[in-house]
């Protein structure tokens, strides 16, 4: 049997909508204190994971945000005895706890942004190439060169993060009133110039988007993504080690004796 | 109440494109099988030599731009880095890595390099 | 080890697996049964500690020397 887990909500009692779950197994809620682990009983492992799965996975986290406060567990949590899950829920109720009153009334949205980066980087290579051309390394040897040509790229990428920081201070600017909290991922690729993570007040959530318009209007040259509302992946924070074997976390396990 | 999620944006191939960009560059994962252990630790150990010698080779380069380096200091350095650079090349073929193995999936954390 | 498949331009499909396969609550250990690939880098980790501690013992000795060229 396996206990497929989705999300951690703020609330002991029974659910009152009829949810159905991964692999069309009903979704009920088991109670900890005061608070609940939203699970769904399955009969044997999943056989292959499709992204059916996935997308059921969020439809059932989606509808719990409907009605309560949603920590959302990862994709494919599962435990093979109720006993595992209230250990679990024993271990971070303080975590869990802290986290349901900081996001209480708060979603996540996601933006990214796509900027000129090979445009961007080509341009500070011809610039750093003609401020150099003359310059002669006198008596070049291989190590010189090796410096030389390390010494050009790390000149160039921190120009170009120089310049991404520029536009990035541009763009955040325009939330900044408007959110809680921010997680933000810069130059995962050249062009991938920013993606950001934004916890935002339920009710200000038309002012971030309001915002997010005219972000998109004013810098016109770059390409905007909206996502959301989510709930918040993003901004979970686990102060508790989140490795538990056999029912003990990590630091219980490696203080007893019969550590192999 | 229900929730309207929305994935909104007028260039939606330019970020798909951007994003299987990085979902491809994902390392491979030590692997848990005990038989390649022994690769999976000479995988974490070059990961850890590599993530070093990146370091000394960023610090090298801010003491270079800041102009503090004699000639002879940075003929040195250079060939130091060099010996760096072909040793760990030596030791990936050895151990048949490739760079975008030696890397370290901290979880939440992200990547290690 | 799972994998996902994401068809091309399937923007949401991204945005929804950018967050449900590494972000939220995230636990791992021995104590969750199915295992999300990354679970297995914790995993991979427990089985090498375990594996150098094994060694050491069997040797006799810390595994420190065993860089340097045997003489």
């Amino acid at each position: 049997m396996n206990i497929y887990t989705y999300a951690i909500i703020d609330s002991k009692e029974r659910l009152c909508d009829y949810i159905i779950g991964i692999e069309g197994a009903i979704v009920c809620n088991i109670a900890y204190r005061d608070i609940g682990v939203v699970v769904s009983k399955l009969g044997e492992q999943i056989q292959n994971i499709t992204k059916d799965h996935v997308l059921k996975h969020e439809e059932v986290v989606e509808k719990l945000m409907g009605n309560f406060t949603v920590l959302p567990v990862r994709f494919l949590t599962q435990f093979s005895r109720e006993e595992d899950v209230l250990l679990m829920m024993q271990e971070f109720y303080n975590d869990f706890r802290e986290n349901l009153d900081r996001v209480r009334n708060k979603i996540e949205f996601g933006i990214k942004i796509i900027w000129a980066g090979e445009t961007i980087r080509n341009r500070i290579i011809d610039a750093y190439k003609r401020d150099n051309a003359n310059i002669a390394i006198a008596d070049s040897s291989p190590a010189k060169n090796f410096v030389k040509e390390k010494f050009e790229k790390y000149k160039i990428d921190k120009e170009f993060a120089k310049e991404a920081e520029k536009c990035i201070a541009l763009i955040v600017d325009f939330f900044s009133r408007f959110i809680a909290e921010k997680k933000l991922k810069k130059l995962k690729t050249d062009n991938l110039l920013l993606s950001a993570s934004y916890l935002v007040e339920k009710e200000r959530q038309e002012d971030f988007k309001e915002a997010f318009e005219r972000a998109r209007r004013t810098l016109s040259d770059l390409k905007f993504l909206l996502s959301g509302p989510w709930p918040p992946y993003n901004f979970i924070v686990l102060t508790k080690k989140t490795d538990m074997f056999n029912g003990k976390s990590i630091n219980q396990n490696l203080a007893s004796e019969d550590v192999v | 109440m229900t929730i309207n999620r929305i994935v909104e944006t007028d260039a939606p191939e330019d970020f798909i494109e951007e994003i299987e960009k990085v979902q491809s560059a994902l390392p491979k994962r030590i692997d848990a099988n005990p038989k390649n252990v022994e690769k999976g630790l000479a995988k974490l150990v070059l990961t850890l030599i590599e993530l070093i010698r990146k370091l000394l080779e960023k610090q090298a380069m801010r003491r270079i731009d800041g102009g503090s380096l004699s000639d002879e200091e940075i003929e040195r350095i250079g060939s130091t880095l060099m010996k760096l650079e072909n040793k760990m090349q030596e030791l990936k073929v050895i151990f048949g890595l490739k760079d975008e193995e030696l890397n370290i999936n901290l979880g939440p954390l992200g990547d290690l390099m | 080890m799972h994998s996902v498949i994401a068809e091309s331009k399937d923007i949401t499909l991204l945005e929804i697996l950018d967050r449900v396969l590494d972000k939220g609550v995230v636990i791992s250990g021995d104590i969750v049964i199915s295992l999300a690939e990354v679970d297995l880098i914790y995993v991979g980790l427990k089985v090498l500690i375990s594996s150098v501690e094994t060694m050491e013992r069997l040797r006799g000795a810390p595994f420190a020397g065993a860089m340097e060229e045997p003489t």
